[in-house]
């Protein structure tokens, strides 16, 4: 147990380690204060914790390593890495003040955490208590220490909405679904229809998320309906047909002009097509959907004291998404455990068996797909109203597959990994990559390239050597990593660990195919 | 009564495809229409189908013999086949041979694209297969699938890197995810013109190679699987692992086999298409693959007599549907096909409809 903490904690040092060395400043502060807290968690996971003492002895301790590598991290920053992209050297001086209030802050939110893991019966709802802290101060702080993180936090709670989703359907009920994005789709354009001057429809943002989330559970039900017989592998390209249908029909529906065919048919065999009867389209073709150029703009919502949202003020946003999350959080959770959700991981584990115990399989697997689509419906809508346009190549197989990569790194089945890997692969693509691009093309800039004197070569360096052209190998890599070594996630569900270890698991699977 | 009951229902369902199918391109009067009035369009979309469904069907054929051997669908498989177009592209590239290049330039930088390209494919799928797919033969069903998905990721990634090699490889172009023009080395004579046919149709040398090398593949292929011990062993393993390997068959030399057969067609197919649709784009992985898949699933995934009806059948429709529907939604169609297919008759057209019992 003492090891698996090391080993978390030399991640977390070498995660907040590369988080100053990119962005510098008082990012280390920022981060000391989210890693601190963390750390201080994993000191005392799974330990008996009598009082809060031993709990600020862990916890402290863990947060001072964590601020001592940020330290040692924001001296090299200020120091070297500074300079070397051409800008003035920040001296030891400011080196040592951003390190050491990313030290002190590290120490003390470990200090914090660990004193509250010592309060015995009440430990749970303390630690739920600080981290609802932690999330309701974050843009605050995310503000005072000017490292303007929330824009991409909110990409961060949106796509875990999706993952959450995603993982109803994948985690809990085992239906390998790879066309997740459509609901998305769907849960947008309703969106994009109801509140928008595309159809002269502008509907409150308060009652169109729900219409969005119950359009969505219905695409869910008419897109799973087909699905119900099939097995586990065709089932996943059946739902990957759906995916790249949805886009399909979204960027086409631009020209639409509909005739009631009966009355066609008879105008074109008299030979006056001008009788044909006109539904839909008549005088000039209706334009649904807005094709490429997708539907803009979408209303935004609007509450009585802060009045309507606006595109460039994060907090009511952050606000509203962490509200949805949350819920999303609380509402599966009451689901897993209910008598719906011990029908899913029972049909996930035998179908035949699940159906000889009574449970009703079309009706359970529906409930999947339009649980699952309902917080993906929530998400496009947030999404319609936030971006406040849609675009249909926004929703591609890619997204699909992102977020199913966030349930599988994460652990499928389990909603604490499922955040954590939401958590890890949009801070990663969102904010990690664009500035790692952005420190690498300043290095190449200013030391390699002067120095490069084959035109080929400096041509390739200053082209092709972007992380964020490698993201979609970054994904694939770690989709294939994770099946060899982590089949089950970072934070397993142990019934699911128990089924994706189990060296039998292949007869298994033939005794039920046979 | 229950008679009734289904005319009315199939009734509604026309109904509703005469109302809803111009939406989509589907507007039956319009389309025989236009039938009418020149038939020898028709003709013309089916030879252009029947070529790019050959295609299709090589392709085809790399996703059904995976499938048919460890029951996986091969997702990179169409990536690969990206690869190998971009490999062909390089090649060609590096032999200068450009649109009317002399016969016998063209000739050589073909057959050296041609190996190259294979040879690349069928490498890299083996190695997929060592180090993605064989560590997973005994997890659940969906860890390679979800790794096969993680590979074509890589893949489509490599192409667009590849793409922006422009310092390196000049033929593709200054930016890295646009389309690459492949020259147009093959000779263009018509051929029913030489054989003194007068029709509307244009029917050129350019066509007849893409598909006699096609064909020729897909021969050997089958004569490969059915008259050799190789392709006996491969046979046996695809029908019991266990059994086979009881019989002395070395299961993971035949499974590899299996991949680098499948990736040499792949790089193939790649230059095939390079060649005949002149353009290649990182991107062509996913949709052409998709296509491909969509054919193996049509003629009965596992089948290869079935891959290679399926090619050609998806081919035709889907020239079909550019040239009557709109090419915005063939898309659309294939994959409606596809879902079509997998819920009414899993087992494809040849395959057969295998029952679950307990």
């Amino acid at each position: 147990m003492t090891q698996q903490a090391m080993k978390s904690g030399n991640i977390l040092a070498a995660i907040a380690a590369l988080t100053v060395l990119l962005f510098g400043g008082w990012s280390g502060a920022v981060i000391g204060w989210l890693l601190g807290a963390a750390a201080g968690l994993m000191a005392c996971q799974g330990k008996k914790i009598p009082s809060p003492k031993t709990g600020i002895r862990l916890g402290s301790n863990a947060g001072l390593a964590l601020g001592i590598w940020i330290l040692i991290a924001s001296l090299i920053q200020g120091l070297v890495l500074f300079p070397a992209t051409g800008q003035s050297s920040l001296g030891v001086i400011q080196g040592l003040l951003f390190g050491g209030v990313g030290l002190v802050v590290a120490t003390f939110a470990g200090w914090l955490m660990g004193a509250l893991q010592g309060l015995g019966s009440k430990r749970q709802q303390a630690t739920r208590a600080f981290l609802a802290v932690i999330l309701i101060t974050f843009p605050l702080i995310d503000q005072i220490a000017r490292t303007n993180w929330t824009a991409t936090v909110i990409q961060i709670l949106i796509f875990a909405l999706l993952a959450l989703g995603l993982n109803i359907v994948v985690g809990y009920a085992g239906l390998l679904d790879l066309g997740y994005a459509a609901f998305f789709a769907i849960g947008a354009y309703t969106t994009g229809f109801l509140s928008s001057p595309q159809i002269n429809l502008e509907w409150n943002f308060w009652l169109v998320i729900w219409i969005a989330a119950a359009v969505a559970a219905l695409a869910g039900v008419i897109l799973g309906a087909p699905t119900l017989r099939l097995r586990g592998d065709y089932l996943a390209i059946v739902t990957l047909g759906f995916g790249e249908i949805v886009p399909v029909v979204f960027r086409n529906l631009t020209q639409i002009q509909i005739y009631e065919p009966i009355s066609r048919i008879f105008a074109s065999l008299l030979g006056r097509p001008e009788l044909a009867i006109c539904l839909v389209g008549c005088d000039r073709p209706f334009n649904l959907t807005g094709g490429e150029a997708g539907i803009n703009p979408i209303g935004r919502p609007t509450l009585p004291l802060i009045g309507t949202f606006q595109s460039g003020q994060y907090l009511p946003w952050y606000y509203l998404i962490l509200l949805l999350v949350v819920f999303s959080v609380l509402m599966i959770g009451r689901l897993r455990d209910s008598r719906l959700g011990r029908a899913w991981s029972a049909i996930r584990e035998d179908e035949l068996a699940a159906s000889a115990m009574g449970i009703n399989l079309v009706q359970t697997k529906l409930l999947a797909f339009a649980m699952g689509a309902t917080f993906s419906g929530f998400a496009g809508a947030f999404y319609g109203a936030y971006i406040s346009a849609i675009f249909p190549s926004v929703f591609d197989f890619s997204v699909s597959v992102i977020v199913l990569c966030m349930v599988i790194l994460g652990g499928l089945g389990n909603m604490t990994g499922v955040l954590l890997g939401c958590t890890i692969i949009m801070a990663a693509d969102r904010l990690y990559l664009p500035q790692l691009a952005q420190v690498l093309k300043s290095i190449l800039n200013t030391l390699v390239l002067p120095n490069v004197a084959n035109p080929a070569l400096r041509d390739f360096l200053a082209t092709s050597i972007d992380p964020i052209q490698m993201r979609l190998f970054l994904f694939g890599l770690t989709l294939v990593v994770m099946m060899i070594v982590r089949p089950e996630g970072l934070v397993p569900n142990a019934e699911r660990q128990a089924e994706l270890r189990s060296p039998d698991e292949e007869s298994l699977a033939e005794v039920r195919s046979q | 009564m229950k008679r009734w009951q289904n005319a009315i229902l199939y009734l509604v369902v026309i109904y509703l495809i005469l109302l809803l199918g111009p939406v989509a391109g589907l507007d039956l009067p319009r389309i025989f229409g236009e039938i009418a009035r020149s038939p020898a369009s028709l003709v013309q979309q089916l030879l252009v189908g029947i070529v790019n469904g050959a295609i299709i069907a090589i392709i085809a054929l790399g996703y059904t013999l995976v499938y048919g051997i460890i029951e996986l669908i091969n997702f990179a498989h169409g990536d690969l086949f990206m690869l190998g177009s971009f490999m062909s592209l390089t090649v060609v590239g590096a032999f200068g041979v450009g649109d009317g290049a002399s016969p016998a330039a063209s000739l050589l930088a073909v057959l050296s694209a041609l190996l190259l390209s294979a040879s690349l494919c069928a490498g890299l799928n083996v190695l997929t297969e060592r180090y993605a797919y064989r560590p997973l033969r005994n997890a659940s069903r969906l860890a390679p699938l979800i790794s096969a998905i993680g590979v074509s990721f890589i893949f489509i990634n490599l192409g667009l890197f590849w793409g922006g090699l422009r310092s390196f490889f000049p033929i593709m172009g200054a930016n890295a995810a646009s389309p690459k023009s492949f020259p147009d080395l093959l000779p263009r004579v018509d051929v029913l013109q030489a054989l003194g046919i007068e029709a509307n149709i244009a029917f050129t040398t350019k066509d007849l190679i893409v598909l006699v090398v096609a064909v020729v593949l897909m021969v050997g292929l089958h004569l490969f699987v059915q008259y050799t011990r190789l392709g006996k062993a491969m046979r046996a393993t695809a029908q019991n692992r266990e059994a086979a390997k009881i019989m002395g068959i070395n299961v993971n030399q035949i499974i590899a086999l299996t991949f680098l057969i499948g990736g040499a067609l792949a790089g193939a197919a790649g230059l095939l298409v390079g060649l005949y649709n002149n353009t290649v784009v990182f991107t062509m992985g996913f949709t052409v693959g998709l296509r491909a898949f969509t054919a193996a699933v049509l003629g009965g995934i596992g089948n290869i007599i079935g891959a290679m009806l399926g090619g050609v059948l998806i081919g035709v429709l889907s020239a079909l549907s550019d040239q009557y529907l709109s090419s915005r939604w063939t898309n659309a169609w294939v994959f409606a096909i596809l879902v079509v297919i997998l819920v009414f008759r899993p087992g494809g057209l040849l395959g057969e409809n295998v029952q679950e019992k307990v």
